[in-house]
């Protein structure tokens, strides 16, 4: 039963496909399109994100502005009542410098109690769940890939995709600049900072960089950013590498049509969803998964859906 | 078909990965070019750290550039640099001319509140801490007489060293002996504080207070360390009454704030 809890299952040997006569849409008795574009404009775990992330990013602005004190500070570096937050990859900048430097004894207490807080929260609720929960730049890049989706589907424009090996050289490379050049460097092109602070503080100039980035995305590679570069979201996968909160999938309600990963930021993740692939009844998403439910909205047979691993063992 | 798949794969992961080490040796020259140009850039007089700021060269990978000391000041004196400013990009600054601290806080609650300590809490501590005990070993039996809050945070804002302030002896009023009358800084200046003779807790505009002096001296009346940081003293040359800044002026720049000048005649060079 543990082993399941930390095995992805993706070395055994896959299960035999479906027959035709087993599939959904057959049990079902109607045809497969009919079947496949039942869910297609179910919106309903996206409009409920959306809403979470604009209230939270809001609430920071609303808060500063009226001099409320509830959320202080900005997605760098927070206080939420009082209680300190902080990102974790500029965390881990500063402790990668300081280490060498000698100033990590000056950190204060709020500085730790801030990071393990908010490391505690993110493993419970999956890691990169702040990317689609959190991030307002994943919000503007989710705009961006509509536009994006538009122009591939209008023949305009060719997909392009990358090795989704690059975020590790983005996330050892931009720690290495930190230690050699003694300066918090990703700060300076951190789309979420730059984002969330020109929502509280205002513009600034770099307010250009992110939308050169949306721009890209949108013309040239889909969703760019938090696919291949942004090293927070690489800290949040290994975070959440062993959430609990996950998205589950089974396999007895999958009818291979493949409508999640065309939805899915990182579609490498659901590779069990292909005819023949999947290796146990039930799978659940690996690390880079934000939880954003898109591919749990759009699923036609109800695959796919938000769980708490191992909660069934408990029960 | 696997095999070769794979071969591409690794192909296509070295050039993309060669490409991304290019961005990245970029990213770090242009952070090297600006923390040099910035650690230049800092000796300017619009250009304060808040109070408690350590080295430079620490502050500059310290601060996370979270904005909590700029949120929790009551006159919105910090204020986070924008690309283009010449100093590192979202780090705290404060402009005394167009908003000085005033220590109006009382408890300097932007060091306290920063979680990375690059506004040093420590020292102001401890000086609080040392300044209540002082006081109540001097009150002996009326120990009970002395409030701590008071002492302490007399004692804490004494030592705030965010630099030293300057006269201009060319263009100060005092120095060419004349006095000043009315507003300071004109009745549009939103520039706030806690005037010394001020029974309130809070700041209050610059630009609702009358002045009247014969000979000017805004810099030495409302600077809100007092006599320890600056005086009125006769000029050496022609015995006009000016102001001279002593070792105990914290570089606040209450006193820049005040300056009824056209370009301040007083700056506070940053420590």
């Amino acid at each position: 039963m543990l082993n399941d809890y930390f095995s992805s299952g993706k070395n055994k040997e896959p299960l035999k496909p479906k027959s035709k006569d087993e599939l959904p849409h057959s049990l079902l008795g109607i045809s497969y399109t009919e079947w496949r574009d039942a869910k297609k404009k179910n919106h309903k775990w996206r409009n409920i994100r959306w809403g979470f992330l604009l209230f939270m990013n809001l609430l920071f602005v609303v808060s500063f502005t009226f001099d409320l004190s509830v959320l202080e500070g900005s997605l760098s570096g927070s206080r939420l009542i009082g209680f300190y937050l902080m990102d974790p990859f500029n965390a881990l900048q500063l402790l990668a410098i300081s280490s060498t430097t000698g100033y990590i004894g000056h950190l204060t207490m709020n500085f730790w109690i801030g990071l393990i807080t908010i490391l505690l929260f993110w493993f419970i609720f999956g890691g990169r769940g702040y990317c689609s929960w959190m991030c307002p730049y994943h919000f503007l890049s989710e705009l961006a890939e509509k536009v994006h989706l538009y122009l591939v589907k209008k023949k305009k424009i060719r997909e392009r995709t990358y090795n989704i090996g690059l975020k590790l050289v983005f996330f050892i490379g931009f720690l290495l600049l930190a230690v050699l050049t003694r300066n918090l460097v990703f700060e300076d092109l951190n789309m979420v900072g730059i984002v969330s602070k020109a929502m509280i503080y205002g513009p600034s100039l770099l307010l250009l960089w992110v939308l050169a980035m949306l721009l890209f995305e949108a013309f040239v590679s889909r969703r760019f950013w938090c696919r291949y570069v942004c090293p927070i979201g690489t800290t949040w996968s290994f975070v959440g590498k062993l959430s609990p909160v996950a998205i589950k999938f089974e396999h007895d309600k999958c009818g291979y049509c493949l409508e999640c990963q065309k939805v899915c930021l990182v579609p490498h993740e659901l590779w069990f969803v292909q005819r023949g692939k999947a290796t146990q009844d039930v799978h659940f998403v690996g690390s880079d998964c934000t939880r954003c439910g898109l591919c749990v909205d759009v699923c036609p047979g109800n695959a796919l859906n938000y769980a708490v691993k191992g909660a069934s063992a408990l029960v | 078909m696997e095999k070769k798949d794979s071969g591409l794969n690794r192909r296509n992961f070295l050039k993309s990965g060669l490409v991304a080490t290019g961005a990245l040796a970029l990213a770090g020259a242009g952070a090297f070019m600006l923390d040099r140009n910035t650690v230049q850039a800092r000796v300017r007089p619009d250009f304060l750290r808040p109070p408690g700021a350590i080295n430079e060269k620490d502050f500059i990978y310290g601060c996370i550039k979270c904005g909590l000391c700029v949120q929790i000041c009551p006159v919105q004196a910090i204020k986070l640099a924008k690309a283009g400013e010449g100093v590192a990009f979202g780090t705290p600054y404060i402009n005394p001319r167009i908003q000085a601290c005033d220590f109006s806080c009382d408890a300097l609650q932007c060091v306290e509140t920063c979680p990375t300590a690059v506004l040093n809490f420590k020292p102001f501590k401890e000086a609080g801490l040392a300044a209540v005990e002082k006081a109540t070993q001097e009150a002996g039996a009326d120990f009970a007489k002395v409030n701590p809050f008071e002492v302490q945070k007399v004692a804490m804002k004494q030592i705030v060293r965010m630099g030293k302030a300057r006269v201009n002896t060319e263009t100060c009023l005092a120095h060419h002996g004349l006095g000043f009358k009315g507003v300071s800084r004109g009745t549009d200046f939103r520039g706030i504080y806690r005037a010394p003779e001020s029974a309130n807790a809070s700041a209050s505009p610059l630009a609702e207070k009358q002045f009247d002096r014969e000979v000017c001296n805004l810099c030495i009346t409302e600077c809100p360390i007092g006599p320890k940081a600056i005086v009125q003293e006769p000029s050496r040359s022609n015995g006009n009454l000016v102001p001279k800044v002593l070792d105990g002026c914290t570089g606040c720049g209450v006193c820049v704030m005040v300056c009824p000048t056209r370009e301040t005649s007083i700056i506070v060079e940053p420590s």
